[in-house]
């Protein structure tokens, strides 16, 4: 018997009730959960940082260079998900090539272009230019020759060049905040436009991962921050630890709020797919959706932020919290990305069964590869905190 | 203006041109011609493999089993519909007349209970018909746990095509 048949027999006895052909197996796996997931870090940290600059929330500061440099590794990462995805990824550049104006995931390639070179690298560059001279001169060999090339051979580091930077950086940074909105918007829309998917299609969607996206960008930051402290055997700063938690307790009750709307909205609506949405709920996607992202992954963390708002516990113990809150938030957010993107596919657009999702541990598209794509942007940036080291900067204050 | 930004606003000009002269190389040669796609995209699908045959082909070679399917409930369903795709077997098993087929073309022969169950086990989500119509559009459901699962005497468990012949159910 033929491959393809032997393996439609195996997925058919996984099917529940009536689905239409096409949906048997899911075409959108793991790594595309990972996409939005990734992208979501990015515009998150980047958020988290231009609270410091544009917002000048001073005591952020031990954050700003380590929020933009994880922001800009996981960027560099955020469309390698996709493309491995693909059944030929090496056409991938294609999209580039051959835009079409009615496709949402060609004008992504853009958003995404614009995003990594107008906004991050720039405000980057701008950010560490002075810095990479002075450092060219103190280093030798490669490194330097790297300082030399990044800085574009550049020497001028008046006082004058500097502020000129140092403005310059702050519009792009004005230009980047509204941009990464966009970016994640953007994310978010690629899923709430698809109106056929009652799961998906709502116009909350762009808002809901826009939230869910800073939400889990403070947190890898966060947990950056105090892994980092700890490989250098730096102190941690308290009152900047404090600052984070207490705005990622605000954006993680309007993350919770959002969502608690968009599902009061679609109670209450109960259009004709309400029966089997509420059937796929409580049943195949019941522990990623109340336990992993709702219980563990929110709910908890919001009643210990919300706590530590009122009483403050010892240094010692916070510190403890501070380490393990984000990775709960962290895993919160993975699930949601999975409940958005594994479970609009589990039911079928009949509303009249169901069908399971089964990916592998190796092949392209299984769970070594996704792990893969998490681990490299952490590698990225280990080699960008050598080459850039934040804490090595001169002091600047972004007035 | 300060060196630096001339410099910076030269890399991302360099970066523009090359993308748009990369844009022009890259381009697959056949796009646009007949439309937002790669014209030959079309030449090179129509030269992928074919995996399924004609319904009617099967009766040249079994023509006894085709008589036998029409006369019965199974009328309506191809022979490919059971037994996969059949164009290799339907092109060259005629060399093997009495002989035993190669494995590249036997073909599958869905005798166990799961087999018969994709289309008869009882499905809320599908519409019932009752027990004597003689509709064929309609797939009758049997609860595959229940009906006649195995010997009441000997406790063997028993295969549907054991009392349904297949082809004439
Ligand atoms: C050119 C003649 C020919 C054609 C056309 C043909 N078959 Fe066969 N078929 C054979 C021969 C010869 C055998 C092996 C000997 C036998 O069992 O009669 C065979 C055997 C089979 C078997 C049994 C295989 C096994 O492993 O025992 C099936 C099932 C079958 N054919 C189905 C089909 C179907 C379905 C078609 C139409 C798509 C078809 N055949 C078309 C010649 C043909
Ligand atoms: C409902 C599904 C079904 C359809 C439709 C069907 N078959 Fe079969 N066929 C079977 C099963 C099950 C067997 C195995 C019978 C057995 O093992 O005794 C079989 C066996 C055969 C065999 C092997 C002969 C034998 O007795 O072992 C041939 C040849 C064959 N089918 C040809 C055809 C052809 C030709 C058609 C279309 C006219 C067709 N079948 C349509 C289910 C089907
Ligand atoms: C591809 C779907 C399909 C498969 C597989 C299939 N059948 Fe059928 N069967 C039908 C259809 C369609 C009818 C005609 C509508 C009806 O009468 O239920 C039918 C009718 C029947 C009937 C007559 C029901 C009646 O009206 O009394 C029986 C018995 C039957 N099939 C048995 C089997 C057995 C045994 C198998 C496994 C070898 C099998 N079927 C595999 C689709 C299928
Ligand atoms: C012990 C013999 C036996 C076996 C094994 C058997 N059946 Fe039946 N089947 C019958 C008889 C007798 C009838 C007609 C009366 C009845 O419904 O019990 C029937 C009826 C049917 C009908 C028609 C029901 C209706 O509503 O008109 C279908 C469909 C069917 N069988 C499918 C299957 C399938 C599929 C299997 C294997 C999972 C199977 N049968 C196994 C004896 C059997």
């Amino acid at each position: 018997m033929e491959d393809h048949i032997q393996n439609l027999y195996e997925v058919l006895s996984k099917v529940e009730g009536y689905v239409y052909p096409n949906e048997i197996e899911l075409n959108w796996s793991i790594l595309i959960v990972l996409y939005p997931y990734i992208t979501g870090l990015v515009a998150g940290a980047f958020i988290l940082a231009s609270l410091e600059r544009i917002f000048k929330i001073r005591i952020l500061k031990p954050t700003y260079g380590i929020a933009l440099l994880t922001a800009f590794s996981f960027m560099l990462v955020a469309t390698m998900p996709l493309v491995s995805h693909l059944g030929k990824p090496l056409r991938a550049y294609e999209i580039m090539i051959t835009p079409h104006s009615s496709s949402a995931m060609a004008i992504f390639g853009f958003v995404y272009l614009w995003y990594l070179m107008v906004v991050l690298f720039l405000e980057i560059w701008f950010d560490y230019r002075r810095d990479m001279v002075i450092w060219a001169n103190e280093s030798t060999g490669i490194k330097r020759f790297l300082y030399k090339a990044l800085s574009l051979w550049t020497t001028d580091i008046s006082p004058k060049a500097v502020a000129l930077d140092d403005k310059i950086g702050y519009i792009v940074t004005v230009i980047g905040v509204p941009s990464a909105f966009l970016l994640h918007g953007y994310v978010g829309f690629i899923f709430g436009s698809i109106k056929a998917n009652p799961w998906w299609s709502t116009v909350l969607m762009p808002v809901i991962f826009l939230f869910s996206a800073m939400v889990s960008g403070i947190a890898l930051v966060m947990l950056v921050y105090i892994v980092l402290s700890k490989i250098r055997k730096q102190l941690l700063d308290m009152d900047c630890l404090d600052t984070i938690a207490k705005y990622l307790f605000y954006i993680l009750l309007i993350d919770f709020a959002l969502e608690g709307l968009d599902q009061i909205h679609r109670i209450y609506v109960a259009e004709e797919s309400f029966e089997a949405l509420h059937k796929l709920v409580f049943g195949k996607l019941f522990y990623s959706l109340f336990i992993f992202q709702g219980l563990i992954g929110t709910i908890i963390p919001i009643l210990t932020l919300g706590t530590l708002q009122f009483y403050k516990p010892k240094p010692q113990i916070r510190k403890v919290i501070y380490m393990i809150l984000p990775l709960l938030v962290l895993m919160g957010i993975f699930f949601m990305r999975w409940n958005v993107v594994i479970g609009g596919q589990l039911f079928s657009k009949s509303f009249y069964g169901y069908t399971s999702f089964k990916t592998s541990m190796i092949g392209l598209e299984g769970y070594l590869m996704a792990a893969v794509w998490l681990i490299i942007p952490f590698l990225i940036l280990a080699f960008l905190l050598w080459l850039l080291p934040p804490w090595k900067k001169i002091e600047t204050n972004h007035d | 203006m300060p060196q630096h930004i001339k410099r910076l606003i030269g890399v991302f000009a360099v970066f523009i041109l090359f993308f748009l002269v990369l844009q022009q190389v890259l381009k697959p040669d056949s796009f646009g011609e007949l439309g937002h796609f790669r014209a030959k995209a079309i030449y090179e699908n129509s030269l992928r493999p074919m995996h399924y045959t004609v319904a009617d082909s099967c009766t040249k070679c079994h023509k006894d089993i085709r008589i036998d399917k029409d006369l019965g409930f199974h009328i309506k369903l191809k022979c490919e519909v059971c037994h996969g795709p059949a164009l290799a077997h339907s092109l060259y098993a005629g060399n093997f007349k009495d002989k035993e087929l190669p494995d590249s073309l036997t073909l599958y022969k869905p005798g166990e209970r799961k087999d018969c169950a994709i289309c008869h086990e009882l499905n809320a989500a599908r519409i019932k018909i009752q027990f004597d119509t003689l509709n064929t559009t309609m797939v009758h459901q049997i609860d595959v746990l229940t009906h006649h699962p195995f010997d009441p005497k000997t406790k063997v468990p028993f295969k549907c095509i054991e009392c349904h012949n297949p082809h004439q159910p």
